[in-house]
């Protein structure tokens, strides 16, 4: 089988993993075969794990915050996954009117009563789209002082 | 308690207030995160309520088959990236923000491992404090951040010897 060829860089890597209960990409014999027989590997390793130990006892503090009522009014004018209505339909909205005008006014042309419903389609087309009843009473619109 | 998929749901339903549940649930861990990146507290506030407006627009784009606090997190560090930290004094702090305190964990000690941690470079810090502080594997530390588990391996390596040399003489 390959065996990847390990330097003192690469075994202390792996041996970390290991101390931190993690999967080493070398085998614990491996790694104890190249430690056994160098001392500044050993060294170093009696090292980290002393700071290991010592950071496995502390814990992170989780300060009091009460973060709601900012978030909440922040978001306060939207919608959640940033639907909120833009310009951008209005003015396609209104481009489409512009050409309708355009074709309507082709002389000698007679597309029937298809032609005029064509408004009205665009025009529920886009509410339909926003999901906005422009005929809705905003009960909450309040005026600033 | 409602799971974090059926609050996603309800906010993307338009009831923004559910969204209340998933800030009332990660915040603090989300201010800890943001603190061990930033080692300022008004700075941490700042960036995780940012994250929190940021997620919420970006629900639409959450994928209901992950965890929301990993996806969460990506929001999280990019702000608190964004954000100009304000460097604070390793040397002069008082007290701990990072770590908490202890039963039979002098502050003496505290107070110097977290003057240790807060004079890492900030991703060493973040790192670290993923690590051993939260406890998350390095599968889960490969997810938050986005890189690769060898690459999380070899940065937790060279972040804690790092660490290990600015604690040489105090505690070895």
């Amino acid at each position: 089988m390959f065996m990847k060829e390990m330097n003192c860089e690469d075994v202390l890597i792996q041996k970390m993993a290991l101390i931190d209960g993690e999967k080493s990409e070398f085998s614990a014999e491996q790694i104890d075969a190249h430690v056994a027989t160098c001392e500044n590997c050993r060294r170093e390793i009696e090292q980290l794990e002393r700071t290991v130990l010592l950071l496995n006892r502390q814990k992170r503090q989780a300060p009091d915050a009460d973060l709601w009522s900012a978030v909440e009014k922040r978001i306060g004018a939207e919608s959640a996954g940033g639907l909120t209505v833009k310009w951008q339909p209005f003015v396609l909205l209104g481009a489409l009117l512009v050409v309708y005008k355009l074709v309507e006014m082709i002389p000698e042309r007679d597309f029937g009563w298809i032609l005029k419903v064509v408004p009205f389609v665009l025009i529920v087309a886009v509410f339909g789209f926003l999901k906005e009843n422009p005929f809705k009473i905003n009960t909450e619109l309040i005026l600033e002082k | 308690m409602m799971d974090d998929a059926a609050i996603i749901e309800r906010c993307l339903k338009g009831e923004k207030d559910a969204f209340r549940f998933l800030v009332e649930r990660y915040q603090a861990q989300a201010v800890g995160h943001s603190l061990a990146i930033l080692a300022n507290r008004e700075d941490a506030l700042d960036a995780t309520q940012e994250a929190f407006v940021d997620a919420f627009q970006a629900l639409k784009k959450f994928d209901a088959a992950r965890r929301f606090y990993p996806w969460f997190y990506v929001l999280l560090r990019n702000r608190c990236y964004k954000l100009i930290a304000k460097k604070r004094e390793a040397e002069n702090i008082e007290e701990t923000e990072i770590l908490a305190p202890q039963a039979g964990i002098s502050g003496e000690e505290r107070i110097a491992l977290e003057r240790a941690l807060l004079s890492l470079a900030r991703e060493d810090r973040e790192i670290v404090t993923l690590k051993y502080l939260d406890g998350f594997s390095y599968d889960e530390i490969a997810e938050l951040l986005k890189i690769p588990r060898g690459t999380v391996m070899s940065r937790l390596f060279y972040a804690r010897r790092e660490l290990q040399a600015k604690l040489t003489g105090k505690f070895h």
